[in-house]
């Protein structure tokens, strides 16, 4: 891990701007330790949740003898607990994440990664673990979370490695994560979505009936969102779509009206699927629209 | 080859079609930026390619569409350039009809007028030989000169362009003025006759090719029907066909001409000295100092003199010249060239005589001591006696009877006094006499008998009403009107009664304001005895239409009444020529009376030799000479024999082709072997060079008729062909262009739009 990774992907002054700012799970989330998050196990703090009866190899701590003797049965005392919060960053490191416009400082890719980068720095800051997944075709990367502040430094390492290309086919991705993330947690998903909008839909939505939260990224071009082309214009298709040569202007509102479905489309889904969208243009300043969402969501979770 | 000719037979300018590849030019450009064009590469192309594959069609079509907007913007510009023309909304190409075009070519006198060595006429003729040389294959060709009268050159289409062509070159201006109306009638007549019997012909065209003369062109209609009329032809033929007035003439032209001679004797004789006055006018807008104008006489140089003319005014020269012998003398004024030189020729055809023969026939012959009726009269014509060489009138007296005897041809003048009546053959002698030209004086007396006098001299019979005569003030200013036809009788007046006798106070005469010739010569002098002359008795005269009164009696009754019939003049005398009514006889003023009688009487003789271009020669030949062949040698040299006639019981000859001016010289052949010569002149109101404009044509000449018309001098490097509808055209072109460019606008801003 060089210190180009560090710069690279973590702006200082992005950082700085993201101070204090938290990554909280909305939903319930799984973790190891005690922390900012509600954890689904009901464990032996102070509060106290419910009492459930109780099933051989329980810890006979946690009988309530109160009720056993009353009811000659024995209940287990349940509490609530907070815990801390597994996440993983799922970066789409496809061919289309490669394309960058003029207008475009960055291309989607590098966006995606310093998002990511900039959420793990803030995630591994509030104690809490961290994983990446990194896909094109197929997973390509899949590092195990961890809240090890040194973690950072293998996920950046990992991002770095990744290179876009191939062709993108996300909704068999998301179902293998489903089955492979075991530990429920926030699924944070960085990608285009340039894909069949049901067949991904199907993929999230298996993420979430195993208990994820899922966020969605939606990291997108400037030109991919306003076509401004007025010359004609040979466009080449990436991940093997063929060439086609157009008169932009002309096709600029069938085109918009396209992409307007497609995004529609998507964000109709996650919406269906409790699943939350963010869209991000690639001309945006980070920080502000990181820092946007995460004090929105912050609102919403208090 | 069809293409071709189709192209040149609508285009003024097919080399502007080149222009037309400029329309091109959207297509290049399109399928270059086909061909130049940015790449990039795309991600988000599955919705690209459905959106190419949902519009692509719709797109295809709207670039098409500005496509053909854009080329079609050019080719009309293009077309405007080359001036398309199409004659009667395009219908050329469909119907295949064919044009019917009329040729009227000004042939006025003006056109003559030269500039640069060409006159109008040249370039008039140049021109129409153009049209025709330039019109479609197919054309029938029409030809009128625009003169007085019109003259129908092509009366009906001529396909065959090399005749018409023969005819073109053939045509040669005339000296006279245009009438306009008449040759719109004519042109009116040409095209309806066409259109029965060449029904192909389906369009018309009339070419007026003028000088736009304003003596042609602001024609003198005196009455409001007279214009009606010719705006309603002009509407007519407008509306039947294209009008097209082609402008040849140039503007501040300056012109002299000689717009008058003549002697002013009445009569000429070799006894005495004659003064030949020539009137010159200056048409332009610049003093004329020193004019050179010449006397030729008989075709030798006969005097010469030089005159100041400033613009717009005339001065006179007087020539004396006295005759060395009797007969028919040429006399022309000649001024130095201007670039109009018909006009600078003044002719006249003087008869010269020794001396007047005077036929006095004496009503009531007395034996001497001023008696007789005519005793004072020949004295007065005649102071040295009857046989006194030197005198210039030799009167001869016969009785009444004798008159019908007389071969009264052979008398410049006859004087008739105190005639009891007339024979009907006397009557008819006395006015074939006079209509051929012979002055006829007529004075009263007691043995006249007014019944006789009213139907035989005056044919129209008169019903005694008891009025008495009043004289016709209107009209004594000596310009009597010809008025064959119109004045039936000899008489200028009806005899109505006799004026009571004057026992106390005489009659006495009131000259009138000495306007009429015959007593002009008192004016100024109201002492010489005119005014004075007691008259006791008189008859009352009732003067006809065309009569003018040169003296009356104080009270207003006429005194002497004079008319012109035919080519000679009557002069009725109210009182007697002997002292029996009147002892005017001794006074003073009786003498010069009846001189200037003789001089009014005879001047018919004079004025028949005068002409004007487009007016008829004629002549009266003796019944018995029915033979006589006459031969008239025109200016050009060409001899015509002319054909003898029989008209109220006379024989004559006429004359009509007086179309040059010059000299007319009349031959009669065996056995009356004479000659008599005749002077053709110009109408000088066509030497005024003043032009109508084209605004004044439109605005008062034709005003609401729609004309085509165009400057024949610049026109010279355009087809004429395209006159005809031209500007419209392509101005249409023109705004259809722009408006497609704004359609065109408006269409890439909306297409654009809805892109956005």
């Amino acid at each position: 891990m060089s210190l180009e990774n560090y710069q690279k992907y973590l702006d200082p002054q992005t950082l700085a701007k993201l101070q204090g700012l938290e990554l909280r799970a909305r939903l319930i989330v799984e973790g190891y330790v005690s922390g900012l998050h509600r954890s689904p196990y009901h464990g032996f703090s102070i509060e106290f949740a419910e009492h459930r009866e109780y099933a051989p190899g329980d810890d006979l701590r946690y009988v309530d003898w109160k009720v056993f003797g009353k009811s000659d049965k024995f209940y287990l005392k349940q509490y609530e607990e907070e815990t801390n919060l597994v996440s993983h960053l799922v970066l789409d490191t496809s061919e289309s994440m490669g394309y960058k416009s003029d207008a475009a400082p960055l291309t989607k890719l590098d966006y995606a990664q310093c998002v990511a980068a900039a959420l793990a720095y803030l995630i591994l800051q509030q104690q809490d673990s961290v994983g990446l997944v990194t896909f094109d075709r197929e997973i390509r990367a899949l590092i195990r979370p961890s809240s090890n502040p040194s973690h950072l430094r293998q996920l950046l390492h990992a991002m770095s490695q990744a290179h876009s290309e191939r062709k993108t086919a996300s909704g068999p991705i998301f179902h293998d994560l489903a089955e492979r993330l075991k530990k429920r947690g926030v699924v944070i998903v960085l990608s285009d979505f340039f894909d069949d909008v049901p067949s991904m839909l199907a993929g999230l939505k298996h993420l979430r009936h195993r208990r994820h939260e899922v966020i969605l990224f939606h990291v997108l071009d400037p030109a991919e969102l306003e076509f401004p082309f007025r010359q004609p214009t040979l466009f080449k298709g990436l991940e093997g779509w063929p060439e086609v040569l157009a008169d932009p202007r002309s096709l600029r509102r069938a085109y918009l009206d396209e992409f307007d479905r497609f995004v529609r489309e998507l964000r109709q889904g996650c919406r269906a699927h409790r699943i939350d969208y963010v869209q991000m243009r690639t001309d945006q300043s980070l920080d502000l629209a990181l820092s946007t969402y995460l004090t929105a969501r912050l609102a919403k979770t208090r | 080859m069809l293409v071709h000719s189709v192209i040149l037979a609508f285009f003024n300018h097919p080399a502007m079609l080149g222009w037309l590849l400029a329309a091109a030019a959207p297509l290049i450009i399109h399928l270059l930026s086909r061909r130049r064009y940015r790449q990039t590469q795309w991600a988000a192309m599955q919705y690209l390619l459905a959106a190419v594959r949902k519009n692509s069609r719709r797109i295809r079509v709207e670039q098409w569409l500005l496509l053909a907007v854009r080329t079609l913007i050019l080719v009309l510009v293009a077309c405007a350039l080359a001036e398309p023309y199409l004659r009667h909304a395009g219908i050329t190409l469909l119907s295949g009809g064919r044009t019917h075009k009329v040729l009227a070519l000004d042939a006025s006198f003006s056109m003559a007028c030269k500039t640069n060595d060409k006159t109008r006429f040249d370039r008039a003729r140049e021109l129409a030989q153009r049209i025709v040389s330039e019109s479609s294959q197919g054309d029938g060709f029409t030809l009128v000169l625009l003169a007085s009268p019109p003259r129908v050159v092509v009366g009906t289409p001529v396909f065959e362009r090399r005749d018409f062509l023969d005819e073109l070159a053939n045509l040669r201006v005339l000296d006279g003025d245009a009438d306009l109306p008449a040759t719109l009638a004519k042109v009116e007549e040409i095209l309806a006759s066409a259109r029965r019997e060449y029904a192909r012909l389906s369009r018309e065209e009339v070419f007026f090719l003028t000088d736009l003369g304003r003596n042609t062109w602001m024609p003198d209609l005196r009455t409001p029907a007279a214009v009606g009329e010719f705006r309603d032809r002009s509407q007519r033929l407008a509306s039947a066909a294209t009008l097209v007035v082609a402008d040849l003439g140039q503007d501040g032209v300056d012109n002299v001409a000689v717009t008058g001679l003549r002697p002013l004797e009445s009569f000429v004789t070799l006894a005495r000295d004659a003064t030949l006055e020539a009137e010159l006018h200056n048409f332009g807008r610049q003093n004329r100092e020193r004019q050179h104008v010449e006397l030729v006489v008989d075709g030798r140089r006969a005097g010469e003199s030089q005159v100041d003319l400033p613009a717009g005014e005339s001065a006179a020269v007087a020539f004396p010249y006295r005759f060395d012998g009797p007969g028919d003398h040429s006399v022309e004024v000649r001024a130095t060239g201007d670039s109009l030189d018909v006009d600078n020729h003044r002719w006249l055809a003087l008869p010269a005589v020794e001396h007047l023969r005077v036929l006095c026939v004496n009503g009531k012959p007395a034996g001497g001591d001023f008696r007789g009726a005519t005793d004072y009269l020949v004295v007065a014509l005649s102071p040295g006696g009857l046989t006194d060489e030197r005198s210039v009138v030799r009167p001869e007296i016969v009785t009444e009877r004798a008159l019908s005897e007389t071969d009264l041809d052979q008398y410049d003048c006859i004087f008739l006094c105190n005639v009891a009546r007339f024979t009907p053959s006397e009557s008819r002698l006395l006015e074939s006499y006079v209509r051929g030209g012979g002055g006829l004086v007529i004075f009263l007396g007691d043995q006249v008998r007014a019944e006789s006098y009213n139907s035989q001299l005056a044919a129209e019979r008169d019903p005694f009403d008891g009025k008495p005569g009043r004289p016709n003030a209107a009209r004594h200013d000596g310009q009597a009107k010809n008025a064959i036809g119109s004045q039936p009788g000899l008489l200028p007046a009806k005899l109505v009664e006799l004026a009571p006798l004057a026992r106390d106070e005489p009659y006495l005469f009131n000259p009138l304001g000495y306007r009429h010739p015959i007593v002009s010569p008192f004016r100024g002098r109201d002492r010489a005895g005119l005014l004075t002359a007691p008259t006791y008795e008189y008859f009352r005269l009732r003067p006809v239409e065309s009569a003018s009164t040169a003296l009356a009696f104080a009270n207003g009754d006429a005194a002497i009444v004079e008319t012109r019939v035919g080519q000679g003049h009557s002069i009725l005398v109210a009182t007697s020529a002997d002292a029996s009514w009147t002892a005017w006889p001794m006074w003073p003023s009786y003498v010069p009376v009846a001189q200037e009688l003789v001089a009014a009487a005879v001047r018919g003789r004079m004025e028949e030799r005068r002409v004007q271009i487009g007016q008829t020669l004629s002549g009266a030949i003796a019944n018995h000479l029915a033979e006589t062949a006459v031969t008239i040698e025109t200016p050009a040299g060409d001899h015509q024999s002319v054909r003898v006639e029989t008209g109220d019981g006379a024989l004559r000859w006429t004359f009509d082709g007086v179309d040059r001016s010059g000299f007319y010289r009349v031959d009669y052949g065996p056995p009356l072997v004479r000659q008599e010569l005749f002077a053709a002149n110009v109408d000088t109101a066509e030497s005024d060079l003043a032009r109508v404009s084209l605004d004044d044509l439109r605005d008062d000449v034709w005003p609401g008729v729609r004309f085509e018309s165009f400057d024949g001098q610049v026109a010279a490097e355009e087809p004429t062909s395209s006159i005809v509808r031209r500007d419209a055209l392509h101005h249409g072109l023109l705004y259809a262009a722009l408006a497609l460019m704004l359609f065109e606008t408006s269409l890439a801003s909306w297409l654009g739009g809805r892109a956005a």
